[in-house]
């Protein structure tokens, strides 16, 4: 066993995901990001929605926690507020993050509570059959848009940066360097962070979109992976369809939720009620 | 094998053609039952080392084997990019650093 | 110099959350419970508990789960809307065993209903709102000393069972300013023998009608915590030996030791003829009732459940041998009545009083339909 699969629940194995998703890449990033930070398996939670992202945490050798549907961020809100020594990372899919779970997603931003938010930008309902989801390409044919999508999508990153959330990045599975890099930078981030990572699920989107072969939709996702330095010079077409990578937005000036709470409105209650004590 | 999954290999033995025998020997690991045959190493693979198989005892019909273990560099592109922890790159070695 | 204060029934409540230890509050504003919410959210800073007010009731029931995994014994307060929301959260905490506290203040229903007014009707929601077979333990006190002491009952249950308590009120008690003497800290029993220390990572291994030997996270055990059914690690499966034995198991860890969990008060039924069944707000006016009717020389007495799930069957039956009519009253159009139907024979005559427009109702109301009965 080598130093990341410490992280790793192997009694739980094997994995349930299509060969070739790029959940299991997930996966093992976060390990690498773990244990490059040598953290103590115990002082890590993982907490994840439903869907097949939500499948995560039973393969993580630490404690973990499978809620429902959109809500992951609810809980692990309670759980950071009660032990904000803790590192708390929250697993969701974009159908759990964006649709379901959007109202969670925002509110968790405008409080800037130090959750770690891994959201796993797959453009699809994998693990229900292949339905449209906010944040699937348009024209895509899917299990409830036979004739074409025509939703637009989000943009989770700028989304995000609006609800004032204090980190956010993007990065592929492709690039799993990068990806365990930006993972590891959020876990150091003290407010709270967003890193989404574009993921491929051929077999449930691709394989209706002329992809069904793994290599050949990471590949598609590829061609559309630029650098945000290479974003910025682009025109408005140019940018239609783009993935820009990279820290989108990394901001330290905000307080994070847990720290107020506990370090200026506990002690300042105690001060109010010794000062009514006296009276 | 699909016609997509013959690609891969092609493409694979097209990039080691180009390549020489590395310098460095590595020890490639593979967990066959947890293999699912994705594909993905074959693909990341700078030197064309690994190639896909069909193989009846393997759950989806199709594996990975290390079809030239002397070409390997020892990047770990594959042992980043494997979803189900199937391939290890000098292991051992790992092990000894921690 | 007399000890006993004036307090609002919501505020009892949460007086009774702090004594009994409760340190952690997410809630969302609802009438007719906001003031549970706003007291502790004065008094749990002072104290260094947690308290947060959450942007509804599911990320409510969401923060509350995720803290009494962390190790803290947490409540929420909420009414009609917001109970019907919250009962996914609800069932996610009975399947995974988790402990908790939520208050449900019922006002007029259903939907948005009658917030200002009193009603009764959630009595079946509570039993069967989430989905799924679930057990539940429901209390439900009538006066203000009540209120307290089914409160710090709550709180001891939910940690000894293992299971979600729901502790209802209505509109009246939860709003009405009632004198209590809050008893001391001393003579308040808060259960304490809650497990931390497994000796492995089978976190619900144990007998038909034992509690499972689970930890809270972060105590050096690396537990999985799931909605989905799970084994004795709590890892996910569908086998079918493991699913039914996980069913089995949840529900005989609440329906053995029923015997403890049901309370119930008896107000002259020692040589009644006919009993009065009614809770909460109904029960204040039933009691005064009684009395009136016993001053008129009707044998009438008062059964009282504290806890309504699990209903008190065996006891109603052992009453029903000598009793053999029962008039139940309650401001709905008819739940608990089912009930009464379900355990007593052909041979106990039944009666209802139901309304269900928000008015409680009054002692004079009661009494004319006991005299009805006694024709």
């Amino acid at each position: 066993m080598n130093k990341y699969e410490k992280y790793i629940r192997y009694q739980t194995f094997p994995t349930p995901w299509c060969p070739g998703c790029g959940d299991g890449i997930v996966l093992k990033s976060i390990a690498m990001a773990f244990s490059d930070l040598n953290l103590d398996p115990n002082d890590i939670i993982v907490i994840a929605g439903i869907g097949c992202s939500g499948r995560m945490p039973t393969f993580f050798n630490t404690n973990t926690l499978h809620t429902t549907h959109g809500r992951a961020l609810t809980f692990a809100t309670g759980v950071k507020l009660s032990r904000p020594d803790k590192l708390v990372v929250v697993i969701s899919g974009d159908g759990d993050a964006l649709a379901i779970g959007g109202n969670h997603l925002i509110h968790a931003a405008r409080r800037n509570i130090g959750i770690k938010m891994i959201l796993i930008n797959n453009g699809v309902y994998g693990m229900t059959g292949g339905q449209v989801s906010p944040l699937t390409p348009q024209k895509f044919i899917t299990e409830t848009t036979p004739y074409g999508n025509i939703e637009p999508k989000f943009h989770p990153a700028e989304l995000m940066i609006a609800a004032r959330a204090t980190f956010v990045a993007r990065e592929t599975v492709n690039r799993t360097v990068q990806l365990k890099e930006v993972i590891k930078k959020s876990f150091q981030h003290k407010g709270f962070s967003v890193v989404e990572a574009i993921s491929n699920c051929h077999i449930n989107l691709g394989r209706k979109n002329k992809m069904k072969n793994p290599v050949k939709m990471t590949k598609w996702i590829a061609e559309r992976t630029v650098t945000k330095a290479q974003y910025e010079k682009m025109t408005t077409e140019e940018r239609a369809h783009k993935y820009p990578v990279g820290i989108l937005e990394e901001n330290t000036d905000r307080y994070e939720y847990s720290e107020l709470y506990h370090k200026h409105i506990v002690p300042a209650a105690k001060e109010a009620a010794k000062k009514n004590n006296k009276k | 094998m699909d016609r997509e999954e013959k690609q891969i290999n092609e493409a694979a033995l097209e990039i080691r053609k180009k390549k020489q025998p590395s310098k460095k020997k590595n020890i490639i690991e593979l967990v066959s039952h947890y293999c699912k045959g994705c594909g993905l190493c074959v693909d990341s693979c700078p030197t064309g080392t690994l190639l896909l198989e069909d193989n009846i005892n393997s759950k989806f019909g199709i594996s990975v084997m290390i079809a030239a273990p002397e070409y390997c560099i020892g990047c770990k592109m594959c042992e980043r990019r494997c979803p189900d922890f199937a391939i290890f790159i000098n292991h051992e070695k790992d092990k000894e650093e921690q | 110099m007399s000890k006993r204060k004036v307090f609002q029934g919501n505020i009892i409540v949460a007086k009774a959350a702090i004594a009994a230890g409760c340190d952690f509050f997410a809630g969302y504003p609802i009438t007719p419970s906001s003031e549970v919410s706003q007291h502790l959210s004065k008094e749990f800073p002072k104290m260094g508990r947690d308290f947060i007010q959450m942007e509804d009731e599911i990320s409510a029931l969401g923060a509350c789960i995720g803290a009494s995994l962390s190790g803290k014994k947490v409540l929420t307060a909420t009414s009609g809307p917001g109970f019907s929301l919250m009962q996914e959260h609800l069932g996610l905490a009975v399947m995974a065993e988790i402990p908790l506290v939520i208050v449900n203040v019922m006002r007029g229903g259903p939907s948005t209903g009658i917030p200002t007014k009193p009603s009764q009707a959630d009595m079946m929601q509570t039993r069967w709102g989430t989905h799924g077979d679930h057990p539940i333990i429901v209390l439900y006190p009538a006066f203000a000393d009540e209120i307290f002491s089914e409160t710090v009952r709550a709180f001891n249950l939910s940690e000894k069972f293992w299971n979600p308590v729901i502790l209802l009120l209505d509109e009246v008690i939860a709003k009405a300013h009632e004198d209590i003497e809050i008893p001391e800290k001393k003579d308040i029993n808060i259960y304490t023998e809650k497990v931390n220390v497994i000796k492995d990572l089978n976190i619900y291994d144990r007998n038909i009608g034992e509690n499972p030997p689970r930890v809270d996270f972060f105590k050096g055990y690396p537990i999985h915590i799931d909605g989905l059914e799970h084994d004795s690690h709590g890892w996910p499966t569908s086998d079918p030996a493991t699913a039914d034995k996980m069913q089995h198991l949840r529900m005989q860890k609440i329906y053995h030791f029923q015997d403890e969990i049901i309370k119930f008060n008896e107000y002259h039924m020692e040589d009644a003829e006919i009993m009065v069944f009614a809770f909460g707000v109904s029960a204040r006016a039933a009691l005064s009732a009684v009395r009136e009717a016993r001053d008129e020389g009707i044998k009438v007495g008062l059964f009282q459940p504290l806890t309504i799930w699990p209903f008190p069957k065996k006891a109603l039956q052992e009453r029903f041998r000598k009793v053999k009519k029962v008039l139940t009253v309650e401001m709905n159009m008819g739940q608990i009545k089912y009930e009464i139907e379900r355990v007593s024979s052909d041979d106990v005559m039944k009666k209802t009083l139901l309304r269900a427009n928000g008015i409680p109702f009054t002692p004079k109301e009661i009494v004319n339909s006991i005299k009805e009965f006694t024709k």
